[in-house]
């Protein structure tokens, strides 16, 4: 029997089920599941394996209001998604005005970009010695004579600044490299007629690379919350503390960590560490909520 | 007057406005006030941007150079000349940091989980991607949906879980089956399962771009679906599942936080952790020249990586993202 077009549909439909189910499987059972199981666990008191998970309902999230330590770690968390993104979104566009009529801009794109594929460690490892309070940045400005600039850097006012603005640092060439990608697509007519209009750089910024690219920014500030909310291994390297990194520098996923490990005390705390995790999921998912609504905007074509 | 009160339309607007017409009115209109203090002020601005931009270039370059040079110093040479050339460059750093300080033991487990974790990662995801890509059933969409969800989920919600399940699975292989367990193992299957929503996805998008004649074709010469997916559709995909599969490596090669929760023997860690370990014992090794070795062993495959990949990178991860 001949085979038509019809009959390749047929055939497809006959793997549908074989080549689909090992991948569906494996993603409910290890993904899905476990993160609902999540929700589970922070309604108990469970100190860890060996020793019995009692069910204490909401104990952990009130217990976790009234931590110091961890609305520390919440506030800093917030702090660092907020005015951490305010600062790499103003990077970024500040970026797109100039970037693309720059000389060597090729190179400028990817020379930020390459922070973003490096581990996150060896930068904070790096960047941490250099901020020692006898590291290399303090002996530079002492050496040049702004011997008065030289402060503790990773000490308790400083550290949590000091780590935003890292954050900013590594984090900014993936958002230029997102939007600038959109801003490629727009057609050069479009910015030639501006030209001949008399436009300024900010204006043609203004009047057709930020509106056009509207959609790519909703995107990028929905994939830094989701990604700054996470931070974990900046601050474990900048401190060289894994066990107990001092508190102004905690983030809700440091936390969250030495709840897992029990930290120096060595007990673990498996109901509030699930407890902090689902808090996270919230925060998460209440802010990009928030954002879509702020950035909701009809699609610009081209 | 009319100008100014345009400029301070609703975004809407300007959005709306910007398709039919990019610039409103004529700004460069010869005889309006202020005019040319605003394009000097433009000016300006770009000027001390690009400045900032190439100041933020710059920093890097020295940054880079600076870990370099201090992977070659001695200790004292590390703190006393923090920017100077090293005296006499000590190689030595390396081969301490490979064979004592335990880079070349994490090298291994590094290579080995990440390769294991993406290869099989790929070889889950490259179907189940084709077949949501191509059947023109109502359940494939929603099961598409259903793995975009768990891009959404923080893997802070799996830490408490994935913990105990690594555990469970450890003592049940040790006491049951086959008398022993290598962590290691737990992390690879961890990464899996971490990777494949986002594999998934990233790949359903890839097949739906490809033309579909091809695949017919076949079909109608004979090619049963087995035959045309590995024989016609795979090839054609090469690109986007070469592009998924470093995207993952690099996400894999620098994940931190599983491996400290799972993998239990310093000696088993990848490199992330076995740098941090290094770093957590510096205040009684002191082996600083052997730190900077550390980083440098850990960042130079992404940095060939992206020499080799990177545009490619960069626009799979914006195109992951913008999709």
């Amino acid at each position: 029997m001949a085979r038509t077009v019809g009959g390749v549909r047929g055939e497809r439909d006959r793997v549908y089920v074989p080549y689909l189910l090992p991948a569906l499987l494996i993603y409910t059972v290890l993904f899905i599941a476990p993160a609902a199981v999540t929700v589970w666990y922070s309604f108990t008191k469970w100190q860890g394996l060996g020793t019995p998970a009692h069910y204490t309902g909401l104990a952990n999230y009130r217990a976790m209001l009234s931590n110091p330590v961890f609305l520390t770690s919440f506030r800093n968390t917030l702090i660092l998604v907020v005015v951490g993104g305010a600062f790499v979104f103003a990077l970024t566009f500040l970026t797109m005005v100039v970037v693309r009529e720059m000389r060597g801009r090729a190179f400028v794109r990817s020379m930020l970009f390459v922070p973003s594929i490096l581990s996150p460690i060896a930068i904070g490892t790096a960047v941490g010695f250099l901020l020692n309070p006898d590291g290399a940045l303090n002996r530079l400005l002492s050496d040049v004579g702004l011997h008065s600039l030289t402060r503790g850097w990773l000490g308790p006012d400083l550290i949590f600044k000091c780590i935003v603005a890292a954050v900013v640092w590594i984090s900014t060439g993936f958002y230029v490299a997102i939007l600038m990608s959109r801003v490629d697509a727009i057609p050069e007519e479009l910015y030639e007629t501006a030209r001949l209009a008399g436009a300024n750089r900010l204006e043609q910024f203004r009047y057709i690379t930020f509106p056009l690219s509207r959609d790519a920014l909703s995107t990028g500030a929905v994939l830094w919350v989701i990604g700054s909310v996470k931070t974990f291994e900046i601050v474990i390297a900048f401190t060289g503390t894994a066990g107990s990194p001092p508190i102004q520098a905690r983030t809700a996923a440091v936390e969250q960590y030495l709840s897992v490990t029990g930290g120096v005390s060595g007990t673990p705390q498996l109901g509030s560490a699930a407890a902090i995790g689902v808090v996270m999921f919230l925060l998460t998912a209440v802010l990009v909520v928030v954002l879509r609504r702020l950035l909701r905007s009809e699609a610009v074509e081209l | 007057m009319n100008q100014a009160a345009d400029d301070v339309a609703p975004a809407g607007a300007a959005t709306a406005r910007a398709k039919a017409r990019p610039v409103r009115g004529r700004p460069g209109r010869p005889g309006r006030r202020g005019r040319r203090g605003i394009d000097r002020l433009d000016a300006l601005l770009c000027a001390a941007v690009r400045g900032v931009l190439w100041l933020w270039v710059a920093m890097m370059v020295v940054l880079t150079l600076w870990v370099v040079l201090s992977s070659l110093k001695t200790n004292g040479e590390v703190f006393e000349n923090p920017f100077g050339l090293p005296k006499s460059p000590q190689w030595r750093n390396y081969s301490v940091a490979w064979s004592v300080s335990g880079f070349g033991q994490a090298a291994f487990s590094s290579v080995t989980v990440v390769a294991a974790a993406a290869l099989l990662t790929m070889a889950l995801a490259t179907p189940a991607a084709y077949v949501l890509a191509r059947v023109d059933r109502r359940s494939a969409s929603r099961v598409i949906t259903y793995f975009a969800i768990g891009m959404g989920i923080p893997a802070q919600a799996l830490v408490v879980p994935f913990f105990l399940m690594a555990n469970d699975l450890s003592t049940f292989m040790t006491d049951w089956v086959t008398g022993w367990w290598d962590d290691r193992i737990s992390l690879a299957l961890i990464y899996i399962v971490l990777s494949l929503p986002f594999t998934v996805y990233l790949l359903t998008m890839y097949f739906r771009s490809l033309p579909t004649e091809i695949e017919e074709a076949a079909a109608v010469d004979g090619a049963g679906p087995t035959r045309t997916f590995v024989a016609i559709m795979l090839p054609l995909a090469r690109h986007g599942l070469v592009t998924a599969l470093v995207l993952n490596i690099v996400a894999l090669w620098n994940e931190t936080l599983f491996v400290l929760i799972v993998v239990g023997d310093p000696q088993q860690r990848t490199l992330p952790a076995t740098l941090l370990e290094l770093y957590n014992t510096m205040q009684y090794t002191s082996d600083w020249g052997g730190l900077f070795a550390g980083i440098v062993i850990l960042v130079m495959p992404m940095i060939l990586l992206y020499l080799w990949a990177g545009r490619r990178i960069v626009q799979a991860m914006t195109q992951g993202a913008l999709k």
